[in-house]
């Protein structure tokens, strides 16, 4: 068996920075059973031998208040780490030895403290001596510059020293006033005739206990009764009663003393900064007025960015496939299988390719921006305002990622902290018009409109936006349970960012986004050319899917539209850019679309095709961040809110003589 | 002098020590997590009507919601 080696740490200490250089390229990217919270695992080698290495969410604190939180603590509880490298940022050390303290707290004798960007620490005049730490806190440490890829080799000489028990590991424990530390006394007393003391700290339990952990009092429910625990919590009150202060404040607030006492004894200021280069600019990025242009800017640029180099690339690979069937139709004699491999197989593998350039762009802009520091400060300026709708500011960077394409979007929203933020930005996602409706609304709109073009796309746009903070409001008040987060974001200092870490990044996201996305695109496209071609031709009238069309006809009648629209919007769920072009093939050409709708039938199909059931892709990445149940009440709701705006669209313009 | 008063009130350019925080227990660990517990010196960088306020503690910086800050109690120094 593997050894496994944990990498714990508070966010952005430079975990996923080590995890790169443990790991190279050797790694795997996936999710926690369960939840959508992702794991990294990666493969280190040290003299011959292979290690597990698994990156832990990045969490403040081991409560159980977060799923982060409770994802790391019970990786680290169970015991299923041999080494536990603990990346400590040493240009905050209060607040990072903090999660130390609650790591050793624990009980584990396994730690090692990785303690980095010592460069950092070293410019703002913070000194530490990392051979002293070591003796005070009695676990090893060693100093690192992970991005500089310096101490890297002796933080795996250590994790192999520790993993065979060739170094002593002795954390010290923090210790709390005599009045606190009698109700541990006390309560461990209590739980050592259970059989909880052969698998956890006692300690910490007592220690979890006395701040109400409500995971640990389930846990000790089960083996010592309600009474017994009942006991104990009264008794837990009495003690706040007379101090007047929560327990799991005084405890905190005496860990940080505690943390404070050791700290000055390997660690000391050279000098004090003044004011940074990083607060200046803040002054301006976070502003309620100037923060809000700059962030506009950005993301200007940033779209300019990404469809300058995308688009190209788009249409290159575009027509490469497409050249590539037209080569190799002529080669294949059965009609059937020519059918499958040109307009199912190789048209669908075709159009996830396409795709690639543009997500990898969108996950590449992504990641610089979050790693220059600047994710953080649109969140503070987005937070005023988004959160009249019920959403934090943070979701921003997914809705605004939907504009490009809903995919890479909806796995965006791993990055919200709270379940209820991360479920009502994917629901709503899909209401954002991505880059293949933009195609169609575009083409509808100078076909239909010469004068007023811009005006129609834009009023799609307008109502899509509209319906998109709408539906969060209802959502976030009505539907989707849980606290409505509170807000609190660590501003990081400003960084060159590190291209190593955000290419990695956005690589393995773009694959995995082609993973997902891909299968079911290909089965897609499949079914397309299917329904398409049996039992005879489209454009005969008896195709399946000119049927379904008019199965369905009566319904998009009530919206002005026919069979024909019927059977565009169907494909259309396969990609969006499929409305129009199946269009064209059912009359032959696109051109011919002119006319056979008059301009208000155009209309509600360009605001239909918007609004009703996203994408497959979309679908598929719904559902694997969130669940079948998600994925499915999207679909529904969509298609309502489409036919409401739909047949509410057509009739008011019907009845105002349009 | 003890005045002792929600983060929130606090201006540009003032500090205050956290004495107390209130609220549910939620928003409390969350809060001391990050380092802000009773102790802790609160320098208030940025404080605009309705937004986030911006601060530091100890070194590192934070915005943080209006209303949670109304819910940490400092003593003004
Ligand atoms: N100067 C300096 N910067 C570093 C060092 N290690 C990491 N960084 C930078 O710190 C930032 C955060 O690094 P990450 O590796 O993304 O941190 P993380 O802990 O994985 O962060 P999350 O993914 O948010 O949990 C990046 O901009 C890195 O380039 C270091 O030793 N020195």
């Amino acid at each position: 068996m593997m050894k496994v080696v944990a990498l714990a740490g508070n966010p952005n200490v430079g975990k996923t920075t080590i995890f790169n250089e443990l790991t190279g390229m050797r790694q795997h990217v996936g999710n926690w059973p369960g939840v959508t919270v992702e794991k990294k695992e990666g493969i280190l080698e040290y003299k011959g031998e292979k290690f597990l290495v698994v990156d832990l969410p990045g969490t403040y604190s081991l409560t159980a208040h977060s799923v982060d939180e409770l994802v790391a603590r019970d990786f680290l509880l169970k015991g299923s780490a041999d080494v536990v490298v603990d990346v400590v940022d040493a240009t905050a050390l209060m607040r990072n030895l903090f999660l130390t303290m609650e790591i050793f707290e624990m009980g584990l004798k396994n730690t090692v403290i990785a303690l980095n960007k010592i460069d950092l620490a070293e410019k703002r005049g913070i000194e530490i001596d990392a051979r002293k730490m070591e003796a005070v806190l009695g676990v090893p440490v060693i100093p690192l510059n992970a991005k500089e890829g310096i101490g890297i080799k002796e933080l795996k000489k250590k994790i192999y020293e520790v993993a065979h028990r060739k170094t002593r590991v002795e954390p010290i424990i923090p210790r709390y006033d005599p009045a606190i530390e009698r109700e541990i006394e006390h309560i461990s007393t209590v739980l050592k005739h259970t059989e909880l003391a052969e698998k956890y700290s006692l300690r910490w339990l007592a220690i979890k206990l006395l701040m109400r952990d409500e995971e640990v009092i389930k846990l000790v429910l089960r083996y010592l009764g309600s009474e017994k625990l009942n006991e104990i919590m009264g008794h837990i009150g009495e003690v706040e009663e007379r101090y007047k202060r929560a327990m799991d404040l005084m405890i905190a607030s005496q860990k940080y003393e505690f943390v404070d006492s050791l700290m000055h004894r390997f660690m000391r200021y050279r000098f004090e900064q003044g004011e940074t280069f990083s607060d200046q600019l803040d002054r301006i990025l976070t502003h309620p007025v100037y923060g809000l242009l700059a962030l506009f800017a950005v993301f200007y640029l940033m779209f300019k960015f990404i469809f300058a180099f995308g688009m190209p690339l788009q249409g290159m690979l575009d027509d490469a496939f497409s050249s590539f069937g037209q080569w190799l139709a002529p080669q294949i004699a059965s009609e059937t299988l020519r059918g499958l491999l040109v307009d199912g197989v190789i048209a669908g593998v075709g159009a996830v390719l396409s795709f690639f350039p543009l997500v990898f762009l969108l996950f590449l802009v992504m990641a610089f921006l979050e790693d220059v520091g600047y994710m953080a400060r649109a969140a503070v300026v987005m937070e005023r305002m988004m959160r009249k709708f019920g959403l934090p500011g943070k979701s921003l960077i997914p809705l605004v990622l939907a504009f490009g394409c809903n995919v890479p979007a909806v796995m965006g929203t791993r990055t919200l902290d709270e379940e209820k933020d991360r479920i009502v930005t994917m629901l709503i996602n899909p209401l954002i018009p991505c880059s293949a409706r933009l195609s169609v609304i575009s083409f509808l709109a100078g076909a239909f409109f010469k004068e007023n073009q811009a005006l129609v796309a834009v009023s799609i746009y307008a109502v899509a936006i509209l319906l998109a903070l709408l539906m969060a409001w209802v959502f976030s008040r009505f539907l989707v349970g849980g606290e409505t987060s509170p807000f609190i974001i660590e501003l990081p200092e400003y960084l060159v960012p590190s291209w190593k870490t955000v290419i990695i990044h956005s690589w393995e996201r773009s694959k995995e986004f082609v993973k997902k996305a891909g299968t079911i695109i290909l089965a897609g496209s499949i079914a397309i050319w299917y329904l398409s071609n049996y039992p005879s031709v489209i454009g005969s009238g008896r195709s399946y899917a000119e049927r379904i069309g008019m199965f369905f006809e009566p319904y998009v009648r009530l919206m002005g539209l026919d069979w024909k629209a019927a059977v565009s919007l169907l494909f259309g769920i396969i990609a969006k850019e499929n409305v129009i072009s199946t269009y064209g093939v059912l009359y032959g050409s696109r051109e011919a679309i002119i006319n056979a709708m008059v301009p208000l039938q155009a209309y509600v199909l360009g605001l239909v095709t918007t609004l009703y059931i996203p994408c497959i892709a979309t679908i598929g990445a719904i559902k694997a961040e969130a669940g079948w149940k998600w994925a499915m009440f999207t679909v529904v709701y969509m298609i309502g809110l489409a036919s409401v705006v739909g047949i509410i669209t057509y009739h008011a313009a019907l009845a105002l003589g349009f | 002098m003890d005045m002792i008063v929600p983060l929130n009130s606090l201006k540009p350019g003032e500090k205050g020590m956290v004495v107390n925080i209130l609220g549910g227990a939620g928003a409390r660990q969350r809060l001391v997590a990050m380092g802000l517990t009773p102790g802790a010196t609160i320098h208030v960088i940025e404080s605009h009507p309705f937004g986030p306020i911006i601060l530091s503690v100890s070194g590192t910086r934070f915005a943080i919601g209006r209303r949670l800050a109304g819910k940490v109690m400092v003593r003004k120094l």
